[in-house]
Formats: structure tokens, C-alpha cells, sequence
């Protein structure tokens, strides 16, 4: 059972609705939630060629990047803290200084579920994009993560699971059910496979599991033209699901260079959380 | 004894430029210190001063007109970077590709006048400001660099470093107008070729439209307006004393006095008539202009032994021809800051021109802009010191402020790599053009 969620704090639009999603996940199964927020002074700080007479520039606008680094960090906390206080969930604000990726990872192991935004942005002093770290995370967490887009649509009442067999989609599925997060909500698991009796005998294999650890779930095979990625997606706009589950990363690293990652593609695509676990 | 500077001589001066380029990477804490980047220039200088004070013919008067040097060459950096730092232009223009390429070209002969550290501090934040909204920027601030920190500041002393030090050397004040040609050529391209990629770039962005028709544009207005009547004063005292100083003045040493004073006069005036307001908008500190001023120290002084080393020997390194000054100063300066690279090669073609005659000396390089081999080469090294610093960050001084001020508003600049990537795409078949049409 979830006894409290680490929920990652930053600027971007998908980071904002996370912040919501851990507020209502929290309301629903009352437990407290952690806000991190992080100041990466490493990379700010990291060293650069740079000229004659470059150096009292370097300084110069690290000490601005650091300034704007914790006044940014500060904000999202106390607005955190905020929406937290007016829903009535207990919270605990933390300011954590080091790359994001190395800093996250080792305050997660405390936690028992970590949220963030698909698109979170830790090096908010620029305006790119930083899918690095998440999937750096994705990769390393050891426990469960829960991937939150950007958007507000409302979250449909049934859970999808994606089941394929494998050690990460099984551990997935155990961690899952043993959250208290299915709560009375449907909960669907799916397998894909160019054979509709090996996905169905699949998918079953998923079913029991479930129901060993006290969760009741309903089979699905999934025969598609479409990319497993598509076709999950299609299968959970059918079912209404608020929520996707699976075990990330299940192919090797080759396979996933040549055959793509259907986490890849579910956390590009996806409307709904993403409950990640690898 | 032979009286040819010996090879070891040139080893500090080496050693101390690499030195330079590494330190910041491996010991940045060390190197932030401006104490102990005077103790390195020291270190570097000791073994150099006792060679010339023992063993080098005229070594104490070379040593007397290094400082003569160094000080006017600090008094005119000193001077530009204090009244460009006491003007701020206020008010907000909309980013768009027409407004962009236009504060592009204004730069490019901005930098001409008041320099190009100068231009870029004057003209970058407006310019940050007015692409504030846009997503992608990034390539504003590149070819920003290109233009006005780099390309602009060929045309006269006052552009860029090296040149002033050209002129210091006897260079007169209005030859480097007839480098007008790559000027030109150079910044035109670049003009153009940011104007097509700031359209395609601004079409992925709808904002851009919005921006353009937004009611929050402010007009510019330019702040601490005093300072450009000191500007004007600086540039005027380098150009009567540079060029009619030899008849106003009894010596080349009060010349350079009355030049010093004035400067420093114009720098102090700018000092006492800019508002706190104007110093704090631009984050104007002395940091800067101290740390150049105790690098070059080390610069100076190791720099001695080493032109006279490839004054002699200039003939007999193999580099001869202008199209072979051009890429090899440009390569050079690329990685080395284009001041000492540019006195290295004008000594080397000092060499090369005099054929051995023992007529033609680096400390005077106005006979060399006078000579009809010479005038090539100096040609030559003076387009490749001062273009080819903007191949990488570290290649001139106002390369590394653009990136860390575009950094302070929130610009992903590319790491030192990926914008070298920028600059051999862009500019490095730009300088093969350059080199097939004047060199």
C-alpha cells in the first residue's frame, strides 16, 4: 500500500497537472505527499571555456542562473504547499540542490510512488526540453513512477494494464495492485500480439495474478495493424481509461534501437498518467 | 654569440596561451581568482624579463615599449568598455525576421566605431528583449556572435583588438578601411543567410505575428546619451593623436601620454555623468576589464621574444603567401585570442616581406602596411585574426558575455562544440570565399 508519494516540482504545463494528480491520488488513499523541488547548481556551475575575460561573465551569470534557479524552486514550493493546504492534504515542502537526475533518483527510494510531468523541465534556466532526466529516472527508479501529461481533461473511471509477461510488466502489474490505487475502479489488462490466443492466454496470465493479490480485472486481447503503442492508446479511449499501467523498457536497448520503445511512444502520445515501473 | 632570439624564448609565451585556453575547464575555481591569474602571468613573464634584461640586444627598451604598448592598448579597451557600459537602450522592439536582420546589420557597423565588445554589450539585451516571446533564439544569438562581436569590427582600430594594436604598431588609422571588401562580403552573406533562416524559423511560430502587431512594442531610446559625446571623444583622440601625433608631439612617449590621459579623462567623465540606474540595467562591474587587463599582462610581456623570434626566422617557417596568413592566423585565432595571434603572424609577414634586408621590424608595422608584399600579408592576418574569432567562444573576448548574457535570459546557447558545428557550417565556407576572392 502507498504510504506517501514523492511528487517532482517544476515549471512545465505537464508538471502543474502532476501536482493535481498527486492531490487527488493523495485525497483519494490519505496519505502525505513530499514536493521536490531542485536546484541544479552542478550544471549552472559546470566548468566552460572561456577566453580572456570571460571568466567574470561565467560568474557573473551563474550567480543570476542561481538566483533565478531558487526563486523558481521557492515559488513552485509555496505554491505547492498552497493547493495542498486548500484540499486538505498533509505536504512537506523540500529544496534539494544537484543535478536532477542523481538528486531525484536517490530521494525517491524513500517514497513509495513518484509523480512528474511528461514534459518536466528541471533545467528551467533554458527553454529547451529535458526528456533526459525522466528517462533517465524511467530507467533507474527501481520503483514505481507515474508519468502525468499536460492537459486537464477529466480522468476516465477504469485502468488499463498492459501486460505482456515479462519480468518489468509483471512487476508492474504486482506493484500496481498492491498500491490500493485500483480502489473500486474497473481495472482492464490487455496483451498484444499478432496471435489473438497468445494474447488472450496472456492477458489471462495478468488476470490471475490480480486476483491472487485481491484485485478482480477483466482480459483483453489486442490484434492490431496499428503499433503497439496505437493500439493500447485506441484500446483505452474505448475503455475510458484514466489511467495506463506497465513494466517500461521491457525490450533491450538494441531492440529498442531498432524496433522503437512502446514506452517511448505511449509517453509521447498518451492523454492519461502512465503508472511506469522497471 | 648568435644574437637571434633563441627558440626557448617563445616557449613561455606558447605555454601561457595554451594555458589560458585550458585552465578555466580543469581549475575553475583557481582561475576565477583575478589574483592568481597575475601570478600565472608573472610566472610566465619572469623567465622571459630575465632573458631580455640579460641576454636580448635593446632588450630593456623593448621591455620600456611593451609597457608604452600595453598601457595605451588597456587605456582604449578600458575607455570603450566603461562609456559603452554607461549606455542603455530602453524599450522593447518586436522580434521579428525584418527587425532582427536590421539590429544585425547596425551591429555589424556599430562595431567598427565603438568596438565589438562595445556593440555587443550596447546591442544585446534589446535584442534578447525584443525575441523575449519567441521559442527559438538560439540562432539570433549565433549569428550575433558572427556579426557583431566578430565580422563588424574590420574596418577600423577601434573594431577589435588586434587592430588597434596594429595601430599602436604604425598601422594608420584609415588602412584598414580598405578592407571594406571582405567586410563586405562577409557580413552581407551572414545578413542574408540569418534573415532566410529567422523567417524559417518564425514560421514555426504563429506568436511571431502576434508579437509583431503587440501594442507592449516600446520604441527604443537610448539612455546615458552623454557617453556618446566621450565616445566620439575617444575615437577623435585616437585619430588626431594616431595620425598627426608624430607632428603635434616631441616624442612618441608624450604622444602616447596625451593619448592615455585623454582616454582616461573621457573614461573618467563617463564615470561621473552615468546614472547608477544606467551601470546597474547593463550589470556594469569592473571584473571584466581587470581580468583582460592582468591576462594581457602575461600576454605582453611573454609576447616579446616571440615576435622577435619569428621576425627573424619569418622567411623560413614556410607561411608565405597572403591566402596561407589568412587561414593560418584565422586557425590560430580561433582557439587563441586574436590579439597576440595577430601580432604573432604581422611578425611572422614582417619576416617574410623583408627577405632578410633587416628593413622591415614588427614594432613598426605601418612600413609593412606600406610595403607592396606586406600590405597583402598584413592584409591578410588582419581579416584572419579578427573574422576568424568567432569560430569558437573563445576566439574573442565579447563571444563569451554574449553567450553568458543570452544564457542570463534563459537562451540554451549550444555547448562550445555544437557551436562550433554553427560556425564551420556557416562561416568556414564564407572564409574560403573570402580567401579565393581577395587572398
Amino acid at each position: 500500500m502507498i504510504e506517501d508519494i514523492l511528487v517532482c516540482l517544476e515549471g512545465s504545463s505537464s508538471g502543474a497537472r502532476a501536482s493535481e494528480v498527486a492531490i487527488e491520488v493523495a485525497q483519494r488513499l490519505g496519505v502525505p505527499l513530499v514536493g521536490l523541488a531542485i536546484v541544479d547548481e552542478p550544471d549552472i556551475n559546470a566548468r566552460q571555456a572561456t577566453g580572456i575575460g570571460g571568466s567574470s561573465y561565467k560568474q557573473q551569470r551563474d550567480e543570476v542562473l542561481l538566483e533565478d534557479a531558487k526563486a523558481q524552486a521557492k515559488g513552485w514550493l509555496d505554491a505547492f504547499a498552497e493547493r495542498c493546504r486548500a484540499a486538505g492534504v498533509t505536504s512537506r515542502a523540500l529544496e534539494l540542490r544537484g543535478r536532477p537526475d542523481t538528486t531525484i533518483l536517490e530521494e525517491l527510494q524513500g517514497h513509495d510512488l513518484t509523480i512528474l510531468g511528461r514534459h518536466a523541465n528541471f533545467r528551467f534556466e533554458t527553454q529547451d526540453e529535458d526528456h533526459q532526466t525522466r528517462d533517465t529516472i524511467l530507467r533507474h527508479a527501481g520503483k514505481p513512477v507515474m508519468v502525468v501529461p499536460e492537459g486537464s481533461a477529466a480522468a476516465g473511471p477504469s485502468i488499463l494494464i498492459c501486460y505482456d509477461g515479462s519480468l518489468a510488466s509483471r512487476r508492474a502489474l504486482v506493484s500496481f495492485a498492491q498500491s490500493g490505487l485500483a480502489g473500486e475502479r474497473p481495472v482492464h489488462v490487455a496483451a498484444v500480439d499478432d496471435d489473438g490466443a497468445t494474447a488472450w492466454e496472456i492477458a489471462n496470465k495478468g488476470c490471475k495474478l490480480l486476483r491472487e493479490l485481491e484485485v478482480r480485472a477483466e482480459p483483453h486481447n489486442i490484434v492490431s495493424t496499428l503499433s503497439i503503442a496505437e493500439a493500447i492508446l485506441e484500446r483505452r479511449a474505448k475503455l475510458d481509461a484514466g489511467l495506463i499501467v506497465l513494466g517500461a523498457y521491457t525490450r533491450s536497448r538494441f531492440s529498442r534501437m531498432l524496433w522503437g520503445s512502446v514506452t517511448h511512444d505511449l509517453l509521447a502520445a498518451s492523454t492519461v498518467p502512465l503508472y511506469l515501473h522497471y | 654569440m648568435s644574437t637571434l632570439t633563441p627558440t626557448w624564448a617563445v616557449i613561455p609565451f606558447a605555454l601561457y596561451l595554451f594555458l589560458i585556453a585550458v585552465l578555466p575547464l580543469v581549475v575553475g575555481r583557481f582561475w576565477d581568482k583575478n589574483q592568481n591569474k597575475l601570478a600565472l602571468a608573472m610566472a610566465a613573464a619572469t623567465p622571459v624579463v630575465i632573458y631580455l634584461l640579460g641576454s636580448h640586444p635593446g632588450g630593456a627598451l623593448l621591455l620600456l615599449e611593451t609597457g608604452r604598448e600595453y598601457v595605451a592598448f588597456m587605456a582604449l579597451l578600458g575607455a570603450l568598455f566603461v562609456i559603452s557600459g554607461g549606455i542603455y537602450l530602453r524599450g522593447t522592439l518586436a522580434g521579428t525576421p525584418a527587425v532582427n536582420t536590421l539590429f544585425l546589420a547596425v551591429g555589424a557597423v556599430l562595431a567598427s566605431v565603438v568596438g565589438t565588445t562595445g556593440a555587443s554589450a550596447l546591442l544585446i539585451r534589446p535584442l534578447l528583449r525584443a525575441n523575449a516571446r519567441r521559442r527559438h533564439t538560439r540562432h539570433i544569438v549565433i549569428f550575433f556572435i558572427f556579426i557583431v562581436a566578430n565580422g563588424g569590427g574590420l574596418l577600423t582600430p577601434l573594431g577589435d583588438p588586434p587592430l588597434f594594436l596594429g595601430f599602436l604598431r604604425g598601422v594608420p588609422f584609415a588602412w584598414t578601411l580598405r578592407l571594406i571588401g571582405p567586410w563586405a562580403l562577409v557580413n552581407s552573406v551572414l545578413l542574408v543567410v540569418f534573415h532566410l533562416l529567422d523567417r524559417l524559423f518564425a514560421k514555426r511560430e504563429p506568436a511571431v505575428q502576434a508579437i509583431a502587431a503587440a501594442s507592449s512594442v516600446e520604441p527604443l531610446e537610448i539612455q546615458g546619451r552623454l557617453n556618446l559625446v566621450w565616445l566620439l571623444g575617444v575615437v577623435a583622440t585616437v585619430f588626431v593623436v594616431g595620425s598627426y601625433g608624430d607632428r603635434l608631439f616631441a616624442s612618441t612617449a608624450m604622444r602616447s601620454a596625451v593619448q592615455v590621459i585623454l582616454m582616461l579623462v573621457f573614461a573618467g567623465l563617463s564615470i561621473a555623468t552615468t546614472e547608477r540606474e544606467i551601470h546597474e540595467a547593463n550589470r556594469f562591474t569592473w571584473a571584466p576589464i581587470i581580468e583582460v587587463g592582468v591576462v594581457f599582462v602575461g600576454v605582453f610581456l611573454t609576447m616579446v621574444p616571440a615576435l622577435s623570434f619569428l621576425e627573424e626566422r619569418g622567411a623560413s617557417i614556410g607561411i608565405t603567401q597572403p591566402w596561407q596568413f589568412f587561414w593560418a592566423s584565422g586557425g590560430l585565432s580561433s582557439v587563441l585570442d586574436n590579439a597576440p595571434t595577430y601580432l604573432t603572424f604581422a611578425s611572422l609577414a614582417t619576416g617574410v616581406a623583408d627577405g632578410g634586408a633587416g628593413i622591415l621590424k614588427v614594432a613598426d608595422l605601418g612600413a609593412l602596411a606600406a610595403h607592396p608584399v606586406g600590405q597583402g600579408l598584413l592584409a591578410a592576418v588582419s581579416c584572419g585574426s579578427v573574422l576568424m574569432g568567432a569560430i569558437t567562444y573563445i576566439g574573442n573576448g565579447p563571444n563569451f558575455m554574449v553567450k553568458a548574457i543570452a544564457e542570463q535570459h534563459h537562451v540554451r546557447m549550444p555547448s562550445f562544440f555544437g557551436y562550433v558545428l554553427w560556425s564551420v557550417v556557416i562561416l568556414v565556407p564564407l572564409f574560403v570565399v573570402v580567401a579565393f576572392v581577395f587572398f
